[in-house]
């Protein structure tokens, strides 16, 4: 999530808010919304008084500085607003030193967090879980939704482990939903309460959204993906949620991130795939983003992928004659055989991507995901090289 | 929970197995998943299944052959479930299949048939009555995806019925969400530019026959001018221009002349542009039981001379040139693919009357073209009923329950021992062809000794596969698209 340092007054609670330009408040405003405006100099500044005067309470300053909001007796924001823009999502709170932004309109990837609780314990979690009792961020996720302007081509939501959620989920979903009917939606889940029929039904039965689940699955027999998402009994429960969500005609993205003990048995993963869950839209294979439990387990997290271009190579074939798409994410193109770089995605966001001083000149750079801005050439086993020429198979 | 290891006992899911020679094994799961043994490991799996290697034990895990304590997860029990009812969704999805036979006339005097009769035999079509009746019948299926196929005789001859026909399925066509695909089977010798017109409005494929080089070809199919070859690649050029290059495809017949020419006959193929081929065995059916003598051969003869053609078939598709064999497809289909690719053939229960009915020339309708080929030698005990009776009258029918009662394959004697069951099916019609009555030893039947060869036969082809080799199996295990 992105963070920007602020100074902020009057916001005794965390409040979500859109920002607007001072000339379009009068088309965007609403009175069940909050807003806060970019000010640049006393005039403006004048303009939102007089709001105020008129019983506006809902429409906020952000200044660079604040001298010029000395005449300002309610909530207002203080930061170099370069890096905040129209039509952004944002939440803060006093104390917070910080405004979040929680939605960029100009983003291609939309996450949506909805709790950092989770039911797995994955050796390679970017995001280690934690047992507090977050469900403020369920309000807050409809708060976002009703803040969001446009209809945009996606949003993802994402946890811990969002079924937690139980009941709310479906809420979320549904205000989403009515917000942006157009929008398509990802969610970032083990599927694992979905074994539940009951939940599956209360959840799934009259969902409108389209909504396409990314499940992870770790081995083609149980012992390996419990060990790996470090639960007994989640292999089955997994399998079953994916069940449930195929009878109720959910999408599924079956999520696979390559760490050593997954890799050892990707070929016979695919082949269990293919032949169990044939009806998964699309398997994703990735790359393990170093941070989290990853570092804490670097003895299994840690991988040169070079070391196994045969077994991906195989994999991707073996899904390809069960018809089941395959897509490989987090992979910078040169760690991968010429044969598979059109299975690659430009799938780092940009405000977590980089690229190496290695990468300078790279004939694929345009193409490649770059790596996790947290990627430590210095620590990762997985070594990147300039490409001269672009060779795809 | 930190450690890989674990400590699992695992014991066995009831599977059957095939010896493939003396080393090798391939054993079949309930849930249709294969694999290849060696002896050693055979015997390790029944006897000690903990002391396997656990890169084997985890695949026998994954494919369901065995199980921690010998009991199938919930997740397991599930997946097998869906996977067994979407291998059937061919047979329990409702009739897909019309067979509508317009008349018994024909050009052609072939000896293999004689199901057909001269062009003076007039008595031998469907009245326009029945066909109204079948129109309505297309539209009771539960079915979506249906295909309407025209028998003979050639049913070209009859072009008004098969016209006439097609338009009224096509007036009540509008107000159902129903996927319909004509096909004809004909000789195409009368086939005109105004009929491919008129086909390529209406969506119609045409399927042929070609038994190989012209030579054979006029051998095995008499007519008066000795040309029949000639006329129907006369035809097959017509419909490629007129209606499109894919709608027409053609099969061919085994007799006992063809045995000697598998590479000309599939090199026939090649040189005709057509990318499936269909290497059928003589049918019994028919009068032709009664030439068995003059123009039969062995099932072993027969496998021979399939052999030979696939490996043909291979042979042109490692220089790049695509051809199906449509028996591979089958099977291929059957072991490698984990869906339906809508075959009414090796189905359990049978596809006959389930999801395939014909509407002969009689009035009658019967549960496979096999059964009314039957009806034309004089056993008419698979009738199911006057045409113009509702869908549910047929299925329901005392015929198909026997035909579903005795083509199960989990339960037949002989099937449920075999290790190809969750493949194949028995075939109750011919055995009454063959015996005059349903059930009895499945394993003398000669669909059962056709059947388990290709099986064996396939399985050591996937066994000994090139990566490319397995490409090309799998694509051929889905519908070609």
């Amino acid at each position: 999530m992105r963070k920007i340092t602020a100074l902020t007054s009057g916001f005794n609670q965390r409040v979500v808010a859109r920002i607007c330009h001072l000339e379009n408040i009068q088309n965007e405003w609403r009175s069940d919304l909050n807003f806060i405006v970019k000010i640049e100099d006393s005039k403006s500044l004048e303009l939102l008084l007089k709001l105020s005067e008129a019983g506006v309470n809902n429409v906020w300053p952000m200044a660079r500085a604040k001298e010029i909001l000395s005449s300002w007796a309610w909530e207002w924001v203080v930061t170099d607003f370069d890096f905040v823009f129209d039509g952004d999502v944002v939440a803060t709170h006093d104390g917070m030193n910080h405004v979040h932004v929680l939605y960029r309109e100009a983003d291609s990837h939309h996450t949506v967090f909805l709790t950092n609780r989770c039911n797995s314990n994955c050796l390679m979690c970017s995001q280690p879980p934690t047992r507090h009792d977050d469900s403020w961020l369920i309000d807050e996720a409809i708060e976002v939704s009703r803040h969001i302007r446009d209809n945009p081509k996606n949003i993802g939501f994402t946890g811990g482990e969002p079924l937690l959620l139980s009941d709310d989920l479906k809420i979320v979903f549904d205000t989403f939903f009515q917000d942006h009917p157009m929008t398509e939606f990802d969610i970032l889940s083990n599927g694992r309460l979905l074994s539940d029929s009951t939940h599956a039904k209360n959840l799934l039965r009259d969902l409108k959204a389209n909504v396409t689940w990314m499940i992870p699955l770790y081995g083609h027999v149980e012992y390996l993906h419990d060990f790996v998402v470090q639960r007994y009994g989640a292999f089955d429960e997994t399998l079953l949620g994916m069940l449930e969500l195929h009878s109720y005609q959910q999408l599924i993205q079956v999520r696979t991130v390559l760490i050593e003990p997954v890799l050892e048995n990707l070929t016979e993963l695919c082949e269990f795939i293919g032949r169990n869950l044939p009806f998964v839209r699309e398997v994703a294979l990735m790359g393990c983003e170093p941070i989290g439990f990853a570092l804490a387990n670097r003895d299994v997290c840690n991988t040169d992928l070079r070391k196994w271009h045969s077994s991906l190579q195989e994999s991707v074939r073996i899904l390809e004659r069960y018809r089941v798409p395959v897509v490989l994410m987090n992979m910078p193109l040169c760690v991968l055989p010429n044969s598979l770089k059109k299975y690659a995605q430009k799938s780092i966001s940009d405000w977590k991507q980089k690229f190496l001083p290695e990468c300078d000149g790279c004939a694929e750079q345009p193409d490649c995901s770059g790596v996790f801005e947290w990627f430590d050439p210095s620590k990762e086993l997985t070594k990147l090289e300039k490409i001269e020429v672009v060779q795809y198979a | 929970m930190s450690s890989i290891e674990t400590t699992r006992s695992l014991g066995l899911i009831p599977f059957n197995f095939h010896r493939l020679d003396t080393n090798n094994i391939v054993a079949a799961s309930i849930s249709g998943d294969y694999i290849f043994l060696k002896q050693n490991e055979l015997c390790t799996l029944l006897k000690k299944p903990d002391e396997l290697s656990s890169k084997l034990k985890n695949q026998l895990e994954a494919k369901y052959f065995v199980a921690p304590e010998g009991r199938l997860k919930r997740s397991s029990l599930r997946l097998i479930q869906s996977r067994i009812i979407s291998k059937k969704e061919t047979v329990l999805g409702g009739v897909s299949l019309f067979i509508v036979v317009p008349t018994l006339q024909c050009e052609h005097t072939c000896q293999y048939c004689q199901v057909s009769r001269s062009l003076n035999d007039t008595n031998y079509s469907l009245s326009k009555k029945d066909v109204d009746k079948i129109a309505e019948a297309v539209f009771q299926t539960s079915s979506n995806a249906i295909t309407i196929e025209f028998q003979g005789g050639d049913p070209l001859l009859r072009f008004d019925l098969i016209r006439y026909a097609i338009d009224e399925i096509d007036k009540k066509r509008s107000d159902s969400d129903k996927k319909i695909r004509f096909v004809i089977t004909s000789t195409l010798h009368q086939l005109t530019a105004e009929m491919c017109e008129y086909f390529r409005a209406k969506d119609v494929y045409l399927s042929t026959s070609i038994d190989g080089p012209a030579w054979l070809h006029n051998v095995n199919r008499p007519i008066p001018g000795k040309n029949s070859f000639e006329r129907t690649v006369e035809g097959i050029k017509l419909a490629r221009d007129l209606i499109g290059a894919d709608r027409v495809s053609a099969l061919m017949t085994t007799t006992r002349k063809s045995l000697n020419y598998a590479n000309e006959i599939v090199d026939e193929y090649i040189r005709l542009g057509f990318n499936e081929i269909f290497i059928r065995p003589l049918s019994l059916y028919g009068f032709a039981n009664r030439n068995i003598k003059r123009l039969g051969y062995t099932v072993q003869d027969f496998l021979d001379f399939y052999d030979q053609a696939f490996n043909r078939v291979l042979y042109w598709n490692r220089q790049g040139v695509e051809l199906r064999e449509a028996t591979a497809s089958l099977i291929f289909n059957k072991i490698l693919s984990p869906f339906d690719a809508g075959y009414v053939d090796l189905q359990s229960p049978n596809g006959a009357g389930l999801a395939t009915l014909v509407f002969n020339y009689d009035g009658f309708v019967y549960p496979s073209d096999e059964a009314r080929m039957l009806a034309e030698t004089g056993d008419q005990s698979l009738r199911l009923g006057e045409i113009g009776e509702h869908l549910s009258h047929y299925r329901n029918h005392d015929v198909v329950k026997s035909i579903v009662a005795s083509s199960l394959s989990a339960e037949r004697d002989g099937c449920k021992q075999c290790a190809f069951n969750n493949y194949c099916g028995p075939d109750p019609v011919s055995e009454q062809a063959q015996n005059g009555f349903m059930g009895g030893n499945v394993l003398e039947t000669d669909h059962c000794k056709r059947n388990k060869w290709f099986f064996d036969y396939f399985f050591k082809k996937l066994k000994n596969a090139d990566p490319c080799d397995l490409d090309l199996a799998y694509q051929w295990a889905y519908p070609a698209s």
